[in-house]
Parts: C-alpha cells; structure tokens; sequence
C-alpha cells in the first residue's frame, strides 16, 4: 500500500538534507554536554547591568541616548524609551536574565531553553547546526527581542553568541545599544548551586570597547511556575517586574 | 511485533460502534468498515495535512458514514452559520532519516512536536463524526461570536489581547511544542502565546494555585500508557477555536495522550479530548488530535505578541469589541 505523505517543497527537502546532518552529528555531543538544568534565580536582584570594572564604558552616542533615556524615564514616559516597563514587551537578551523572578533550564534536543517564570518568556540557545526553516515570510530576517544565539561547549562552560537583536530593547532598565550589538556570554556552574552568566557587550556605535557584566544565580527547588500574565499586571497598575 | 491501531481506525470502530448502539446502523455498516480496513492495509499512520479524512472536521460524512441524525434546533442554528475558514497549515522540513527519535519508553513524551493536521477553524464534528452536541444556550453562544465575524465586529478573545486561550485552542494552533517530564509533572512548552501548560502527577507537590488561571489546573495520571489529564477550575470561560465554540468557566476537558510509534520513523502523539459542559452541550463530545515528532523544531520562533498589544499607537484591541455578558 501507498502511505500518503504530505507535499512539501524544494526547500523543506534541502532543509531536510541539512537537518540530517545537524541533527545526527548532534546526538552525541549533546550526550556529552554539561548540565546546566534546574530552577534558577538571581544570588542578588538588580536592575543594572553593572560593568566588571569601571564604568560603562559609552561612545559619545551612546552616552547621549543614555541621557535622553534618564530623561525619559524621569519624565515617565516609558513607552519612548522601554517598551518592556509600558507594554510587557519581552526585555529581550541580556536583560531576561536580570528579571528578579526565577528561570528553568531545560536541554533538549541540542537546545537550551530558559522558561523565564516573568511572563511565561522564553529564550532559547542552540547548540547544534539546525537548517534554516521554511520561512515564506522572511521572518528570521527581522531582528527579535531575544535575538538569535548559537552556542557551544568549551569544557564545562556554555559560550552563546547571540545577535540579531532588535534595538527596542535596553541591556538593563536604562542602557541602550544598537542593532549591531553582540552578546556573548559564558555559562557555567560554579557548584553544583550556583550558575554563572559572565556576559560580554561588543556594540562599536554605543561603546568604545567591549565590557563585561557578571551575574550569580542560585538553584532553587523544583517547582512549576505560576502562571504570570505581565499584561494583567500592567492593567492593574502592578509592578512589571515583582519581586516574589 | 504489536500493531498499533491508527487514528482512524479507531475512528471508524468508534463511529461504527456509536451509531450501532444507537440503532441507527447494522451489521452491513460493520462489515463495510472492515472491508474497508482489510484494502487499506496495516500499518498505523499519523493523520496527514492533505488528502486524509479529517477527525473532527467539517467535511461530508464519507462512503460508510451513517444516516444523518435528526437535527435538533439548536443543531439548526449552528448548521445555518456560514461556513468557517478554510484551514491550512504552514509548511514544515520532512524529518531526516537519521534524526534521533522520541524514548521507546512509551510513558516518556519527551521531545518536540508539531500538529499533523490543519487548523480546524470551528469544530463541527465530534470524532466520530458526529454533529457537536451544542443545547440552545450552547448554540446562541456559537451563533453570536461567528455572527460577530460576519458583521465585521468581532469579540475581544483572549489571544486577541496576548492571554493564555486555554489547553484546547492551545495546542490545536499549528506550532511546535516541546514536552519537559518529571516523575511529579510534565510541562508543555509552546512556541506560541508564551504557552504553558501544566500536567501535575502528584497534587500533593503541586496543590491549585492560590488564583486561577487561564490555562486551568490540569491533573494526569497514567492509564496503561495512556496519559489521561483532567483539566478544570479555569480563570474564565474559553474559546475551544478560533470561531468561539465555547467552554464555560466551569466546563472540564479531558484529555487521553498516548505516544504512538509503529516503528515507521513516523512517531506521533495522540491526544483525545473530551468536552464535559453541561452548560453548553447536551453530553460530553470528543475530538482527536495528532501532533508528529519534528527535533528539527526544537528551536522556536520569537513570539512577542506585547509589542504590538501594548503600543499605544494602535488601538490596543485591533477593533475587536467585548462580547456581550450573558
């Protein structure tokens, strides 16, 4: 008997073809990958992203839009300068991983997705070559929130490299950065309780050099997350980022 | 080697079963329907986007179908809608030959999975393809929102405004998801709507939440290898589609997931979910739904519904109107 099959395209059968290769090649290293899983929180809430040392380190350009988001802010007019604070807007990478609630790791599939208990976001970093997905509508070609991350393992430690980002959102609740921006960050447990995000900022247009920012989680018990819809709070005048 | 029974022939058993018990078919009925598995051959399948029979949908009963029921009036009333959308799908990379494959463990979900169907708009059909068996109160609710379309004034929803739409709506639109397990819960990850929906084995680790919530409280437990996950107590009535079938807030869906792999490289999840609203429908209706396994999707596309929601620019409900309270 004929088994029906469903039509795909020129490209699905490429993609196919390349998917084989990325796919097979990743089930034994994913096999070997550390493991990074569990539920996680920041070891101290913040809301800047704060340099390793010194300052950041701004471009004339970046220092001004810098400004003019103080100024916006003092002013209260979030929707002009941070989307995330006046519609919810994913805070995209890096700054998901400053939200004061905590986060899931799951690996999978040569994926690691953070499951953010803020508003049920997502970010995801791939550690495998995936084809390129049938994508009529040119989709991946517009910078997202949480951008596009390529990772791989260097021993124990998870270096992502993540661009693609869109501009309309900020590194923290004030400093800006350009569409340019690279970020790569080094993931690693530093104990078996404690996750560490070193993070590095390369964006040419708003900073002279490259800096680096720390962050310390601190695994917490299994759990399931609430179910949290920022867009309620934002209704009921509550805070977008508690802090529970 | 065990064959597993495919989706549709458990649907015609099923419907050939249904009406045999309701006096409405005899044996020739039976007999045909195995005839007609006997040319189809063994082998389970996945349901395909094209060219398979629809399990729920809205197409003409085919060569074996019984004699239509008799209608009632609120049969009536749904039946003279207009028609719901035409559904498509979007297209998708055919799983490599040498892609990994889903546990053999079959009470293990783990993995990526994406719908094998076609968005079904408006679900007409029970499974076995059986007219939904709405009550008047049921069908008025059905009449207004489709109605609402037709009159360019369609009601506010909850994935209109960025909210979860619930388990049903959920999982039926055409993206991927991925399935995380615990021996004391297992989460559904989806690319869309920032979903998430929660099945807790063990209650006692995972009471109800001190509010509830739109996706409801889902309970599971494992029947044989067939995972059946009661979910209630949600935080408002849903929409079970995209044209409104309701659910009240205090209706139930229950849900029947099992992992079937006829080692054909073509595994895929079947979940069978029941309707059990008193408010709505005359007696508890099933539809089925497969969903394929895709590694190759693992990797989801950014969804950020918030942006354009919340921009003040554009009217935050794009037009849509609230639906009158009833």
């Amino acid at each position: 008997m004929m088994k029906s099959r469903p039509c795909h395209g020129t490209a699905a059968v490429v993609a196919g073809a390349l998917l084989a290769v990325g796919l097979a090649a990743s089930a034994a290293a994913q096999a070997a990958a550390p493991d990074l899983q569990g539920v996680w929180k920041l070891a101290a809430p913040t809301k800047t992203l704060k340099p390793v040392s010194g300052s950041v380190p701004f471009t004339a350009q970046g220092r001004k839009q810098y400004e003019e988001n103080k100024r916006l802010q003092a002013k209260g007019s979030y929707d002009d300068y941070d989307i995330t604070l006046s519609r919810c807007n994913s805070p995209g990478v890096p700054r998901l991983m400053l939200t004061p609630e905590r986060f899931k790791i799951w690996q999978q599939l040569g994926v690691v997705t953070f499951d953010f208990e803020w508003n049920r976001a997502l970010r995801q970093i791939v550690t495998i070559e995936l084809p390129p997905k049938v994508d009529f509508l040119g989709q991946e070609l517009v910078p997202t929130m949480t951008g596009t991350s390529k990772g791989h393992w260097e021993g124990d430690i998870l270096v992502a490299e993540t661009t693609n980002l869109s501009d309309r959102t900020l590194l923290d609740d004030l400093v800006p950065h350009t569409q340019d921006m690279k970020v790569t960050e080094r993931l690693r447990l530093l104990d078996p309780d404690t996750l560490e995000d070193r993070i590095t900022i390369d964006d040419p247009v708003y900073f002279t050099r490259p800096w680096d920012a720390v962050l310390t989680y601190k695994r917490q018990p299994a759990a399931l997350f609430p179910e949290d819809a920022c867009l309620d709070r934002l209704e009921a005048h509550q805070a977008i980022f508690p802090s529970r | 080697m065990i064959r597993c029974i495919s989706v549709w022939e458990r649907i015609y058993i099923m419907r050939t079963e249904f009406h045999r018990r309701r006096g409405l078919k005899g044996l020739a009925m039976v007999a045909a329907a195995a005839l007609a598995f006997a040319a189809g051959g063994a082998g389970a399948q996945a349901p395909q986007a094209q060219g398979a029979p629809q399990a729920s949908g809205s197409q003409a009963p085919g060569a074996f179908a019984p004699p239509p029921m008799p209608m009632t009036p609120a049969d009536k009333l749904v039946s003279e809608l207009p028609a719901p959308t035409v559904p498509g799908m979007r297209p998708v990379s055919p799983v490599p030959a040498d892609a990994p494959m889903p546990a053999a463990d079959p009470r293990d979900l783990r993995g990526s999975w994406y719908h094998n169907q076609a968005l079904e708009f408006r679900m007409q059909r029970d499974m076995y393809g059986v007219l939904v068996p709405y009550n008047m109160a049921g069908a008025k609710v059905l009449a207004r929102r489709v109605n609402s379309l037709k009159d360019g004034t369609p009601y506010i929803n909850a994935s209109a405004i960025c909210r979860p739409p619930g388990p049903q709506w959920q999982r039926d639109l055409n993206f991927p998801f991925q399935i995380f397990q615990s021996p004391d819960w297992i989460e559904f990850v989806f690319e869309e709507y920032h979903g998430r929906w929660q099945v807790i084995m063990d209650p006692a680790k995972a009471p109800p939440p001190r509010q509830k919530e739109y996706m409801g409280y889902s309970v599971g437990h494992w029947s044989g290898d067939t995972l059946v996950v009661e979910s209630g107590d949600f935080k408002q009535a849903l929409w079970l589609d995209v044209d409104g079938t309701p659910l009240s807030a205090n209706g139930k869906l229950i849900q029947r997931i099992r992992k079937v792999d006829n080692a054909d490289h073509a595994p895929f999840l079947e979940i069978e979910t029941t309707v059990v609203d008193p408010t709505y429908y005359t007696r508890p209706w099933t539809v089925v739904r497969a969903f394929g396994w895709h590694p190759g999707l693992t990797s989801f596309n950014e969804y950020n519904c918030e942006e354009q929601v919340g921009d003040p620019s554009v009217h935050a409900d794009a037009g849509l109107v609230p639906e009158p309270k009833e």
